[in-house]
């Protein structure tokens, strides 16, 4: 459609204050209206139209969108430091074309503005490897989870990831499944996906605690789960041994581009300068493009709630129940249960539009649409059961695909962005053939070969508790750490909490020791291991008490010693006098 | 296969005094505790206040406690420390634990158990509690540890959330320290810790309490920068246009224990949903899987040490008989329309025990009342109290009468005025 027609098009049905224009083959929309849903809707209206992009500028009368959260330091340790490659991003997309690259001798920098990788998206998630049934044929989505699916059982292996590809399972209580049954069944084999009708009877042997208002399902055996922080965290470690500098609690805030051509990042801790930059940002990967000059897309964050049950019930649930939602218009599979490699039941997401990327609160209005969409798919859970909940936002484009290729305008720019669901799944694939775009272009400047001593192999923190009795035996005589309970919910011993620590992306703040160990994760929330955990970070790695966080920056646990108003007060009274 | 009479999970109060009677009583006992000294909770609780009923002193957590620990180690009651049972399997007449510690993995065997694990705190999460999740909100308890155990303040102004003695207690621990506590929110009409905690603790600081309030959401990105509260309305639910906002930089949570029984659950014990602990006769032997005894706070939520010790006693004496015990023959009864709960649940009307302590608290505020306990139209006992309500447990004990039979129709029933 030419611009006018779709401008005119926006004006009849959004708002008459919409201008659109042209940049870098994309649409861009200006303009300003009364309410959020009608920027989404512009966006909607203008996708996929025959150009390249949506640049969304619309802006919503009196909605301040707060800036992109930066980190306090500010140095210069990095300025001046040379790269052939600087990723930002340590998200999984970020982290996994980091080791993958890591294969070629070259140097890499991977920044990430939070104090540990993978705090954003990739910890906010279902953690579900799809089968790639859902994203429509012939969709960069389908092309990426299908192959990321089938890449993780190798990958896992590797990397030391939990995995288990137990199936997923898809109810429906209505018989119109008979009319849309062939599109599922063909769907399925166009996007290269396994398949199984079942009956009640048959569903109940995978599920046997499934409510009994069910006329049948359909089964997809591809379907798996993971942790994804702790997928994250693998990558991120693998390469960290590969060689690859991890630069935590830094930003890519500016670029210096000439001639098409990135110069250097700025970042808060001093200039860098890259032979490539990937662009693994996430939700402001719209944002870093634009740092480039090359804005051609927008992000609209997505917003979804999940729930996590006590491990107590996660005996009713072996795999992922999900019922079957028919809705052409919606982008998400609509949620269901999930049986965590952890062993609790976790229940979401749901999905709204809202303007904010990294407002992660929770509503009760949310957990209660997640709560009573799923809870009683299967028989015996209940609210008493939930010990927390959080939300997490998909980056999606309004193209709603994945944009992974070299940026048409900048030659040394490589985009990996507009990821959302399914990008857990997808992170393997888009990896290697992000890794294929770097290797291509670094090659104008430099020669280049594989290394000869690449490991492919990361060995996780041990799962202590779940070790066969003798191993473990053997284990803790070893190292006697592993004898001593810290968490009591989840069984954690001392010494995987000092193995977190001293991890190759050290653990430093209570949250990424959660991450890493699931210290501080069960029923309790932290209740009685928070005190002690802080002691071993104190002890192994020498940060004061005051200065340990839940998760970086100011976040501190504790304020002062006891005994020690009286000096806050003379402080204060002095300060008041100044 | 180390093998003992008697198994017992946790060296707080009731874990030490089940562990010192099962001792006297002749059968080889062992304590096992995860922490790594004794007396549990206790420790952490260095106000006064405990043992008045028991031995007519105002002791602290500590001083309390050490009176059993030192009872303890001077009859040579074997304990471990720093151990953590992992799983534990009943095989014919016995049960066989594993456990860790730093010494590696062991396996041991015992006739009976005994769990004394004591209870949790409810989390913000099980109260649904929403908004940001900021460094800042803490369960009383934890803040407990950190002020008293470890010497640190979590922060400079605080509100707090839930009338629970932890609470109050920590409001006044807290002042003393010169944080500045901004309130206590109740979302109940009425507060749910004890009267002498409200005037010891609030009143004596000036420390305001809201009933019928709740927070609604949480601010702050790193750090809690403020709360938004609400007025409640009978249902608990918040009412619209009542939201104030409250800055502080700290939240700290006195919302309710939990009885801590996911070893009891393992082991299949049926659980009392109005106790949250496994249903029990007057020995405290489960009613479902004989020879497992459950008392103190894994029992049920107690406010006074005092009857923690006593129930422990009970327990150890059920334990250390386990073995001479004969029939089981059980028989419940009715608790009446306005207790909250009643332990025992049962009585064996095989047991020897027929001196039987009964603790119970009411669903709600009661004066002027009337507790009888009836053998089919027969008041076996009968007694007044002027005032009940949830917060103070109450404890009653008589003696079952002779003629008891597995078709006895005992019942309870407690009501204002007389009848
Ligand atoms: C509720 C929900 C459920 C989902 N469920 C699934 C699922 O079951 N299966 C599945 O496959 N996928 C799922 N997804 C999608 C999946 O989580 C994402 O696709 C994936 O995590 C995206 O990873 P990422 O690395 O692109 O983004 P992120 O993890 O967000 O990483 C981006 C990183 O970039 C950093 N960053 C951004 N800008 C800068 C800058 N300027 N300088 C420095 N650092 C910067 C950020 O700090 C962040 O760490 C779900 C998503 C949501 C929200
Ligand atoms: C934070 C907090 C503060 C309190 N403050 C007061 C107060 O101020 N005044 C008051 O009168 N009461 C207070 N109480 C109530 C107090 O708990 C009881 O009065 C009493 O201490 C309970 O004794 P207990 O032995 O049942 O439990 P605890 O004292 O909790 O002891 C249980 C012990 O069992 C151990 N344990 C648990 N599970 C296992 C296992 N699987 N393996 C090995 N060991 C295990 C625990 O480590 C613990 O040491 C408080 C309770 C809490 C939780």
């Amino acid at each position: 459609m030419k611009l006018k027609k779709i401008e005119s098009l926006l004006r009849r049905k959004v708002s008459k204050n919409i201008v659109c224009s042209e940049f870098h083959s994309s649409i861009v929309l200006e303009g300003e209206v009364e309410k959020w849903d009608e920027v989404i809707r512009a966006g909607k209206l203008a996708a996929n139209k025959g150009y390249k992009g949506v640049v969304n500028k619309i802006k919503v009368k009196g909605l301040e969108i707060p800036k992109m959260k930066l980190p306090s330091i500010r140095d210069g340790t990095l300025e001046g430091k040379k790269f052939d490659v600087l990723i930002i991003g340590g998200g999984i997309i970020g982290s996994s074309i980091a080791r993958e690259i890591s294969k070629w001798d070259v140097s890499i920098a991977l920044v990430d503005k939070e104090e540990d990788v993978g705090t954003h998206t990739s910890s906010r998630n279902d953690g579900v490897v799809h089968p790639g049934i859902a994203p429509p044929s012939g969709s960069k989505k389908t092309f990426y989870n299908v192959r990321g699916n089938k890449m993780y059982t190798r990958i896992s292996k590797e990397l030391d990831i939990e995995f288990s590809r137990k199936g997923s399972l898809v109810l429906y209580n209505n018989n119109f499944l008979k009319i849309i049954k062939p599109l599922i069944r063909s769907r399925a084999k166009k996007n290269g996906v396994e398949i199984y009708f079942l009956d009640v009877e048959q569903a109940k042997e995978i599920e046997p605690n499934i409510t009994d208002e069910i006329k049948g399902a359909f089964f997809l055996p591809s379907a798996g789960v993971l942790s994804p922080y702790k997928a994250t965290i693998a990558y991120a470690e693998n390469a960290a041994q590969n060689g690859v500098n991890f630069f935590l609690e830094t930003a890519a805030e500016s670029m210096e581009v000439k001639n098409g051509k990135i110069i250097f990042v700025s970042t808060n801790r001093g200039k860098i300068y890259p032979k490539v930059v990937i662009n693994a940002a996430g939700n402001f990967a719209d944002e870093a493009a634009n740092m480039a000059g090359d804005q051609c897309f927008t992000i609209h964050p997505r917003k979804g709630e999940e729930v996590i049950l006590d491990k107590k019930k996660g005996w009713l649930l072996n795999s992922i129940v999900s019922k079957l939602t028919i809705n052409r218009h919606s982008n998400t599979k609509g949620g269901g249960l999930i049986k965590t490699v952890d062993g609790n039941i976790l229940i979401g997401p749901n999905a709204y539009e809202q303007p904010y990327k990294e407002d992660y609160t929770t509503t009760p209005n949310g957990i209660g649409e997640v709560l009573n969409k799923h809870l009683y798919t299967i028989k015996g859970l209940n609210k008493a059961d939930v010990i927390t909940y959080f939300a997490g936002t998909r980056a999606a484009t309004y193209e709603e695909d994945f944009i992974v290729e070299k940026s048409e305008y900048i030659e040394n720019l490589i985009y990996a962005a507009g990821i959302q669901s399914p990008g857990i799944t997808s992170a393997p694939a888009i990896a290697v053939d992000v890794e294929k775009m770097a290797v291509e272009i670094l090659r104008n400047y430099m020669s280049i070969r594989k290394k000869n001593n690449w490991n492919p192999k990361r060995e996780g923190i041990p799962l202590v508790n779940s070790l066969p009795y003798e191993e473990r035996k053997r284990l803790i005589a070893q190292n006697p750490d592993y004898g001593v309970i810290i968490c009591r919910c989840e069984e954690i011993s001392n010494g995987e909490v000092i193995d977190a620590i001293h991890s190759p992306i050290p653990a430093r703040s209570l949250d990424s020791i959660k991450r890493r160990v699931r210290a501080g994760m069960g029923r309790c929330q932290g209740g009685f291991c928070t005190p002690l955990i802080m002691k071993i970070i104190h002890e192994e790695s020498g940060i004061s008490m005051l200065k340990i966080s839940k998760k970086g920056g100011k976040s501190y646990i504790l304020r002062e010693e006891t005994k020690n108003s009286l000096r806050r007060v003379k402080a204060k009274e002095k300060l008041g006098k100044r | 296969m180390k093998s003992y009479d008697v198994v017992i999970l946790g060296a707080g109060p009731a874990g030490l005094a089940a562990a010192i009677t099962s001792n006297d009583n002749g059968s080889k006992t062992l304590v096992i505790e995860r922490e790594n000294k004794p007396g549990g909770i206790l420790k952490q609780c260095i106000h006064d206040g405990f043992g008045i009923v028991k031995f007519g002193q105002r002791l602290s957590g500590p001083e309390y406690a050490y009176k059993f620990i030192e009872e303890a180690e001077e009859k040579n009651v074997e304990m471990k420390f720093s151990s953590f049972v992992t799983e534990i399997k009943k095989s014919d007449e016995k049960f066989e634990l594993k456990l860790v510690n730093s010494g590696g993995m062991e396996k041991i065997e015992t006739k009976s158990i005994v769990l004394a694990t004591g209870c949790r705190e409810r989390t913000a999460k099980q109260i649904f509690i929403h908004g940001s999740r900021p460094a800042g909100v803490y369960a009383a308890g934890t803040v407990q540890y950190f002020t008293n155990i470890m010497g640190y303040l979590p922060g400079e102004k605080c509100v707090i959330l839930g009338s629970g003695d932890i609470g109050l207690i920590m409001a006044r621990r807290l002042t003393l320290e010169g944080t500045k506590v901004l309130g206590v929110y109740e979302a109940k009409p009425e507060p749910s810790g004890l009267k002498r905690n409200l005037a010891q603790c609030l009143e004596d600081y000036s420390i305001p309490l809201y009933l019928s309030h709740t927070i609604t959401k949480v601010f702050g990105d790193e750090r809690v920068n403020a709360v938004e509260v609400s007025k409640v309305d009978k249902n608990m639910q918040p009412i619209k246009g009542t939201e104030k906002i409250i800055k502080c930089d700290t939240v700290m949570l006195s919302v309710g224990l939990i009885p801590e029984n996911e070893v009891a659950e393992s082991l299949g014990l049926r659980m009392d949903p109005s106790t949250k602990g496994p249903l029990v006769d007057q020995d405290l032997m489960s009613v479902n899987v004989s020879g497992v005894f459950s008392c103190g706070n894994s029992l049920h939520v107690n406010d006074l040490v005092d009857y923690v010790s006593e129930s422990g006693e009970i327990a150890g004496l059920g334990a250390a008989r386990y073995s001479l015990r004969k029939e089981t023959r059980l028989i419940t009864f009715n608790k009446g329309k306005n207790l909250l709960y009643l332990v025992p649940q049962r009585i064996n009307v095989k047991s020897e025990n027929k001196k039987v302590i009964f603790y119970f608290r009411v669903k709600a505020t009661m004066k002027n009342v009337e507790f009888v306990v009836k053998l089919g139209n027969h008041k076996i006992l009968k007694t007044r109290y002027l005032y009940l309500s949830p917060p103070e447990m109450k404890r009653i004990i008589f003696d079952l009468p002779s003629d008891l039979t597995d078709d006895s129709e005992l019942g309870f029933e407690a009501y204002e005025g007389e009848r």
